[in-house]
């Protein structure tokens, strides 16, 4: 005895296997001979219609979701987007990265204006009064930076401490950017928060250790790296307000579809924010603490400067532009 | 699309492609998710006491450290990322409990939904243990989080189905059998479809199929005056004429 379901499942079987054998086999689609293409489309609308049919004529859920996952699998498999290239990594720095940062340069200026206006005023308040330092930073990080300042950070590092020094900021300044981007969906605010807040500290720090005489230590010591690290923790921060921007002016599509038109643009840039304080960690891991004399420090850190503003400001300007 | 104000109540997402073909979506919750999180969070914990229990003693203490914390900011960013581009949307903690991560289209997910999914975490786990991302979830028909609403993501169950054995009596109907209903039985459709899924239900112990028809039968019998001895075999044999009969169950027929 067989009914309805039954006929018609020994009738259609033969071509959902081969469906099902075809996805299994391979995992890139695009990479098949044209023939085993041209089959597998076939194939899929075949099931498509099968699985219209088997909803319209009440066919039990367990068919019913058994045609359902094949024909959605297929789907995907069919129409699935090209995978991210290991080659674009070089594209997005040559080119992409900065041609991004240059289309939001406004965000960029406001972030900038939001990080460097409360570190300047961490640093003068910080020189004019000890007790504004010691309000804003506390006891332990105070004592400490005088401390790590008192001398050249240079005397008494080893290989090793540089490395552990490299891991930490990998681990401390990169996740403080990205969270800095990440809370930039509060319409901007967390990354504004984040801006100002580590403005402020910098700026206070600066200035602490200014006052207690040690600032050419400091300075010599920060100036190098700080061109990549500074300037990622502004795009960073640029990056969360063009996201928070984004729900706020929507040009008539709904707020996170007005978000998701952004998206490219901001995995770029975050993605370029990575790299840049990826390169910033091993600079202040081995560069900045070592034995090299202040006056080569000094021009290597005006040179840093000049090569990434000239970077951002310059590379992808010629070429054929991609980004839409 | 997804979503439309009058479906039903369940945790479904339809997405139409260009071709007008609707996938449906079994879309997955909080609790379900959060244990996969968690899996992948005990998987991320071996993983670094393993490195820190390998690297102990072996070189410089200050140098595998720093590689250690590299390890840390590694697991902690791209774990996700990177599980979620190169396996299609899976992590281990997701493949263990069947759930995968699709874009809004029902496509696979790509580098840049990854990427931009899982650094958002950070706005969800606000102001502590993922507040804003439940909230979120809870305020939208494909529980999206944030991450989720950003990257035009959703994380779905992969419910295999089946074919289920075709419907056999044992042992098989005979003709006077067959011949004591009326040739038309008095059975809708929907009554139809149910005693469909009730006669394949797998994994029905007998004595649960007996309780169950015993409750049904004597309703159809009464409509054609037809007594009941064995109620299970009733219905079977009831579905057998009724199928056999209509042929094609398309729309409502009146009793």
């Amino acid at each position: 005895m067989s009914d309805l379901q039954d006929a018609w499942v020994a009738e259609r079987q033969g071509d959902w296997n081969e469906l099902a054998a075809l996805m299994g086999q391979y995992r890139s689609w695009h990479r098949l001979p044209p023939a085993t293409i041209a089959r597998a489309g076939s194939l899929y609308r075949s099931v498509s219609a099968d699985l219209m049919h088997a909803r319209s004529a009440g066919y039990t859920p367990e068919l019913v979701a058994f045609l359902d996952g094949l024909a959605g699998r297929a789907h995907a498999g069919l129409y699935s987007a090209p995978p991210y290239r290991l080659g674009a990594i070089v594209d997005l720095l040559a080119r992409e990265f900065p041609r991004t940062v240059r289309r939001h340069w406004r965000f960029v200026a406001i972030a900038a204006v939001l990080f460097a206006g409360p570190g300047l005023v961490g640093f003068v308040g910080s020189i004019r009064s000890q007790g504004f330092a010691t309000q804003i930073l506390p006891e332990s990080t105070a004592a400490q930076m005088r401390e790590s300042y008192s001398h050249d950070p240079s005397e008494g590092r080893t290989g090793n401490d540089n490395a552990f020094m490299a891991g930490f900021y990998v681990n401390n300044n990169i996740g403080i950017a990205f969270r800095c981007f990440a809370t930039g969906i509060l319409f901007g605010l967390g990354s504004m928060f984040f801006l100002v807040y580590n403005g402020l500290m910098i700026g206070a720090v600066a200035g602490f250790v200014q006052s207690a005489g040690y600032g050419r230590n400091l300075m010599t010591f920060i100036v190098g790296h700080g061109a990549f690290e500074l300037t990622a923790i502004v795009i960073s921060g640029a990056a969360g307000m063009v996201m928070g921007y984004a729900l706020v002016e929507t040009d008539g599509l709904t707020r996170f579809g007005s978000l998701r038109r952004r998206a490219r643009d901001l995995a770029q840039l975050i993605m370029g924010v990575a790299v840049m304080l990826a390169i910033a960690a091993c600079l202040e891991g081995f560069w900045s603490p070592s034995h090299v004399p202040r006056p080569v420090k000094l021009t290597v850190a005006a040179l840093l400067w000049i090569s990434v503003m000239a970077y951002l400001a310059l590379a992808g300007r010629s070429g054929r532009d991609r980004s839409p | 699309m997804v979503g439309a104000d009058d479906d039903p109540l369940d945790n479904t997402a339809d997405v139409e492609t260009p071709e007008r073909i609707r996938f449906r979506y079994q879309v997955a919750g909080p609790v379900r998710r959060g244990l996969a999180y968690g899996l992948d969070m005990a998987l991320r914990l071996i993983a670094l006491f393993m490195a820190a229990a390998l690297t102990t003693g072996v070189g410089d203490m200050r140098a595998s450290q720093g590689l250690w914390l590299i390890l840390l900011f590694v697991l902690d960013w791209g774990y996700g990322v990177l599980f979620e581009s190169l396996w299609s949307g899976q992590t281990p903690g997701k493949r263990a409990l069947g759930l995968r991560v699709v874009k809004d289209g029902g496509y696979p997910v790509g580098f840049i939904d990854a990427l931009l999914r899982n650094l958002l975490r950070a706005a969800d786990f606000l102001p502590l243990g993922y507040v804003l991302g439940l909230l979120s979830m809870a305020s939208d028909r494909t529980a999206k989080r944030i991450g989720d609403r950003v990257a035009g993501t959703m994380v779905v169950i992969e419910t295999a189905g089946g074919i289920e054995a075709p419907i056999a009596l044992t042992p098989a109907a005979t003709m006077s059998e067959l011949a004591a209903f009326p040739h038309r039985p008095p059975v809708t459709a929907a009554e139809l479809e149910a005693l469909e899924l009730f006669l394949r239900r797998p994994r029905l112990s007998p004595a649960r199929a007996e309780e169950l028809a015993q409750l049904v039968a004597p309703v159809f019998a009464a409509r054609m005056g037809m007594r009941v001895r064995e109620p299970v075999r009733f219905l079977a044999l009831l579905h057998a004429r009724a199928v056999g009969v209509r042929g094609r169950v398309t729309g409502s027929v009146a009793p």
